[in-house]
């Protein structure tokens, strides 16, 4: 009966991958949204082939053949593309190994933060009553957080690690997707092929997985892009505040050695200019596939 | 008046919030390993001195004593003495948070200014080339870490053209009578110029991106077209139509903006050597000098939490649906 | 005979969509005899509101004047200069709009509104421009203290009244009022109306008052035009169209509504939709609902005609009028149509 009665968008065809692949609905028609997912796929091809791409081992030393550090080169000399820092590393290497731990920290945190605030705002959205209240307060208690210092002092406190700005960003930054997709599901409760499959008897469970979830996976999405950005910037922050992970090469550890280094008097740019641009570069991709997934699901913004 | 009570139910939300803020970084501080005295205590110290500190501290009592006591001294404004500077916390923040506040004013009235006029421009001249060159330009700002702007701007206009100087407040050996005189000299404008630039680069953004789509959509509105059929100037109907009702969001956005800003001021603070709140909480994390942190991420937090609760206020004063319902 | 002041000929205007070019108006003629209230009538989506807005020259953006003429006072309103139009906006040409709610500024007293086209438009100082004000309200049945209210703060019906006043402030010689009551209850309909109809006769007013609602103009129009698909089939003075209807359509609009009096017959809807204005059929473009449709109507688009007096309608089968109009009165001629259109 349940099955009959379903009118949700996406119920005719496949099982839960083809639902969750047409929940994802690509941004594909929006030029500038398929230029920020070209970005996305360059980036993650970076961080695939970095051993390739490198011409260096991006931590190690280099000398001169007769011994000399190779320090301060500017990019081309020496067959440096980037030139070296003023310890001797090959920048262009850490450019490209920095990708690594960009990809693994965005595409982390992008998950963990869309995992909960979906599930937190589904479940709020849902069932209302004392659980909505409840997450809801620990909602406004997350608001209440200051982002940055909470990250300083929690990497203070545990262990040198990119991992926690994703512990971090876990513990706070679900709560504006939390909010948004609580209040999507509130309107989408009244939707009638949800009130047909309740009144059809079908379970909380199933109608908040086969008839809700499918439609709020875009916004997910939206929150979870802009995410993406969100790790790699906060990253790169904590590195340049000297919490980050020395033995980690990010672009942040770059930033913040490059500082600490004098490049600003030097004027190196060629070494703190590169790993801004590639932040910049993935953060604004970030945005414009979540403005092609605002217009997916807000089209009036488009005309 | 349903008014009062709102207000009233915010207000208990904001203590609710701050209590819970305090409460959660009391946790961090007292149930993290390490001992919280490590950086306070010399190796030197023998294991009564050890025993005697910590009872000054409190630290020999159970935990939810020391709780009561963190909370009770919470209330009287009392955050303890800085291991480092060893006066007083309050006393510390209060002298930082001028310089953190003339800091982040500063850069967000420029934001904002500069932000709404282009934002409300680029809305009129929908669909131009502007708009094809600003949007990408905007969202690149945003996208940027303020701290790399902060390290790039430096590089060029203070060690490169030396136009500014490279850090602080005051030329070195510098001394005012008073905050204000200080504020008011050509020095302190010069070490400002800098980080404000910095701030403001990245925090136009929001004002404009939220000014250009508001006006988009309030153009559409049917009072927008009668002031045109009522043979209104054009600028009258764009600016104290259009303009006019799109701002409502974007002022209520401003506080936001203000909260935000005072916790991302921790990086641009720390790029300028700004003697103020961000980078004392860095180098008191950085120090261990647990008493100065708390005090400083607690400032920062009811910031935060004190400018939500003004949009909410703002936009209800601002919007006479609200205050005149 | 009056005076017409505004005599609208062949208007025709396009809307630039997706699929192609729209003519929403369509060779829409129309006179309105000065001092008159001239009801324009038809089913949503007909084009009432873009020949009322056209009549502004403030239409949306992907509107487009294709042609057609509207004098008024002689002077041709589509190739007037933007700075002469400009001028008779508002002092000459008024406007009510359909939701007084939105096209009041929220964030403005109302009468800082009135203040605006009053000091703006009609060059009093604040202080006369306050007499007036009140005086306005005074007109529309509002007290004055209430000038100092929120939009949000009114009614619907106070704020369509107020939108009455804003509309005669720079006393002008054509009020369009758009579609003025079809938000309201009845009740309040009829107020509003009462209040605009004596406004009218006492300023010796020109209005032209859209709607879709047959009864509203049954109640305060002295003519009237029938719009469909873009153009006028019929028009005449109220009491002639409304009795003795020579257009099929109308007669099936007299036919679908109830009277704002309370008398009523049986409502028959009449089967359909308008056709598609992006590819209007051949012909007479009401001969897909049409009962009485026969081949010459699919072919050929029927001429405007006089039928008598200032009577006109555009139909092949108008010297049947008589006969057309007793089977129109019966529910089974239309109902019969319904499977044709299904
Ligand atoms: N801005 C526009 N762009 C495209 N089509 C429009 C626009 N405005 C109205 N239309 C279309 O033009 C037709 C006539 O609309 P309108 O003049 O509002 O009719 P009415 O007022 O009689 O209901 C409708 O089909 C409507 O959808
Ligand atoms: S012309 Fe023919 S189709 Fe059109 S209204 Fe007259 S009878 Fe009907
Ligand atoms: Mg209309």
């Amino acid at each position: 009966m349940p099955e009959a009665m379903d009118a949700s968008p996406g119920a005719a065809a496949g099982g839960l991958a083809g639902r969750l692949w047409r929940g994802l609905r690509l941004p594909l028609g929006d030029p500038l949204a398929v230029f920020g997912l070209m970005i996305y796929v360059l980036f993650i091809l970076t961080a695939v082939f970095a051993d390739q791409l490198a011409t260096h081992d991006p931590t190690e030393i280099l000398y001169t053949p007769d011994y000399d550090l190779a320090a301060d080169r500017r990019p081309g000399e020496d067959g440096y593309i980037l030139g070296t820092t003023s310890l001797g590393r090959d920048i262009w290497s850490q450019l490209v190994y920095g990708s690594r731990s960009a990809l693994l920290i965005g595409l982390t945190a992008a998950v963990m933060v869309a995992l909960i605030g979906t599930l937190v705002g589904l479940v709020a959205g849902y069932f209302g009553g004392w659980v909505d209240a409840v997450l809801m307060r620990l909602a406004d208690i997350a608001f209440g957080i200051p982002f940055l210092p909470f990250v300083i002092v929690l990497s203070a406190f545990l262990e040198p690690s990119i991992w926690n700005v994703v512990l971090a960003m876990a513990l706070v930054l679900w709560r504006d997707t939390g909010r948004v997709i609580r209040s999507q599901v509130l309107s989408l409760r009244t939707r009638a092929y949800v009130e047909a499959a309740r009144v059809c008897g079908s379970s909380d469970l199933k109608i908040v997985f086969r008839h809700i979830a499918p439609n709020i996976l875009p916004l997910s999405f939206l929150y979870g892009s802009i995410a993406i950005g969100w790790a790699i910037l906060t990253e790169a922050s904590i590195s340049f505040l000297g919490f980050g992970d020395p033995d980690t090469i990010s672009w942040g550890t770059m930033l913040q050695d490059a500082y600490a280094s004098q490049a600003l008097s030097t004027r190196a740019f060629h070494w703190f200019v590169p790993p801004g641009l590639c932040i910049i570069l993935v953060v604004v991709a970030g945005f414009l596939v979540s403005r092609g997934y605002e217009e997916i699901l807000f089209p009036k913004l488009k005309e | 008046m349903s008014g009062m009570r709102q207000i009233a139910g915010r207000l208990a939300q904001l203590v609710f919030v701050l209590w819970a803020v305090a409460t959660i970084l009391f946790l961090m501080f007292r149930l993290m390993p390490g001992n919280p005295l490590a950086a306070y205590i010399d190796p030197t110290f023998t294991e009564e001195q050890q025993r005697i500190l910590m009872a000054r501290f409190g630290l020999d009592r159970p935990l939810w004593e020391q709780y009561l006591i963190y909370l009770a001294n919470l209330l009287r404004g009392d955050l303890g003495d800085s291991f480092f500077y060893r006066q007083p916390v309050f006393d510390r923040i209060m002298e930082l948070l001028p310089n953190t506040l003339v800091l982040t004013f500063s850069s967000l009235i420029i934001a904002y200014g500069f932000g709404i006029v282009v934002g409300a421009w680029l809305a009129w001249a929908r669909g131009g080339l502007a708009e094809r060159i600003v949007i990408p330009v905007v969202l690149t700002t945003r996208a940027m870490p303020e701290f790399w702007l902060g390290m790039v701007l430096l590089a060029i206009f203070s060690f490169w053209l030396g136009w500014f100087p490279a850090g602080g407040t005051r030329p070195p050996g510098a001394e005012y009578d008073s905050l204000l005189a200080l504020y008011a000299s050509r020095d302190f404008l010069s070490h400002l110029a800098l980080p404000v630039l910095t701030l403001a680069i990245y925090s136009q953004g929001l004002p404009l991106l939220l000014m250009r789509s508001n006006m988009l959509e309030v153009m559409r509105e049917d009072f927008v077209t009668m002031a045109r059929i009522k043979g209104l100037p054009r600028w009258r109907v764009v600016v104290l139509h259009a303009a006019r009702n799109a701002l409502l969001p974007v002022a209520t956005s401003f506080a936001i903006a203000v909260g935000y800003q005072i916790q991302g001021n921790v990086v641009v603070e720390t790029v300028f050597s700004w003697p103020g709140l961000g980078r004392e909480l860095v180098n008191a994390v950085s120090a261990s000098d647990y008493p100065l942190a708390q005090g400083a991420f607690l400032m920062i937090a009811a910031v935060v939490v004190v400018m939500n609760l003004i949009a909410d206020l703002l936009y209800g004063i601002l919007d006479p649906r609200v205050s005149h319902a | 005979m009056t005076e017409t002041i505004l005599d609208i000929r062949d208007l025709a205007i396009a809307y630039r969509v997706a699929q192609g070019e729209m003519r929403a108006v369509d060779g829409a003629s129309l006179a309105v005899p000065a001092g008159t209230i001239t009801g324009l009538v038809g089913e949503s989506g007909c084009g009432k509101t873009t020949l009322a807005r056209a009549l502004t020259r403030v239409m949306p953006g992907n509107a487009r004047l294709a042609g057609g003429q509207a004098l008024f006072a002689g002077r041709d309103l589509m190739t007037l200069p933007e700075a002469e139009m400009n001028r008779l906006r508002w002092r000459e040409i008024a406007f009510v709009p359909q939701s007084a709610m939105n096209s009041l500024d929220p964030v403005y007293r109302v009468g800082t509104q009135l203040r605006e086209v009053l000091v703006g438009r009609g060059g009093m100082d604040r202080r006369r421009a306050r007499a007036r004000a009140e005086e306005l309200f005074g007109m529309v049945g509002i007290e004055p203290r209430r000038l100092g209210d929120y939009p949000h703060q009114f009614s619907g019906g106070m704020r369509q009244r107020v939108a009455i006043a804003l509309a005669l402030a720079l006393g002008p010689r054509l009020v369009i009022a758009d579609e003025p009551v079809t938000a309201l209850d009845v009740i309040v309909q009829r107020q509003i109306l009462d209040q605009l109809l004596e406004l009218q006769k006492g300023l010796g007013l020109s209005v032209i008052l859209v709607t879709h609602d047959i009864s509203v103009v049954a109640y305060v129009c002295d003519r009237v035009a029938v719009m469909y698909a873009g153009q006028v089939v019929e028009a005449g003075d109220v009491r002639t169209v409304l009795t003795r209807p020579a257009h099929p359509y109308t007669m099936g609009l007299c036919n679908a509504f109830p009277h704002l009096d309370g008398a009523r017959g049986v409502l028959t809807p009449i089967e359909g939709a308008p056709p598609d204005l992006l590819a209007p059929p051949p012909g007479c473009r009401f001969a897909p609902r049409c009962p009485f449709a026969v081949d010459a109507c699919r072919r050929q688009a029927p001429p405007v005609q006089a039928i008598g007096g200032t009577h006109l309608a555009a139909c092949h089968r108008i010297a049947e009028a008589e006969a057309l109009r007793a089977r129109a009165a019966r529910v089974e001629t239309w109902a019969a149509m319904a499977e044709t259109v299904a």
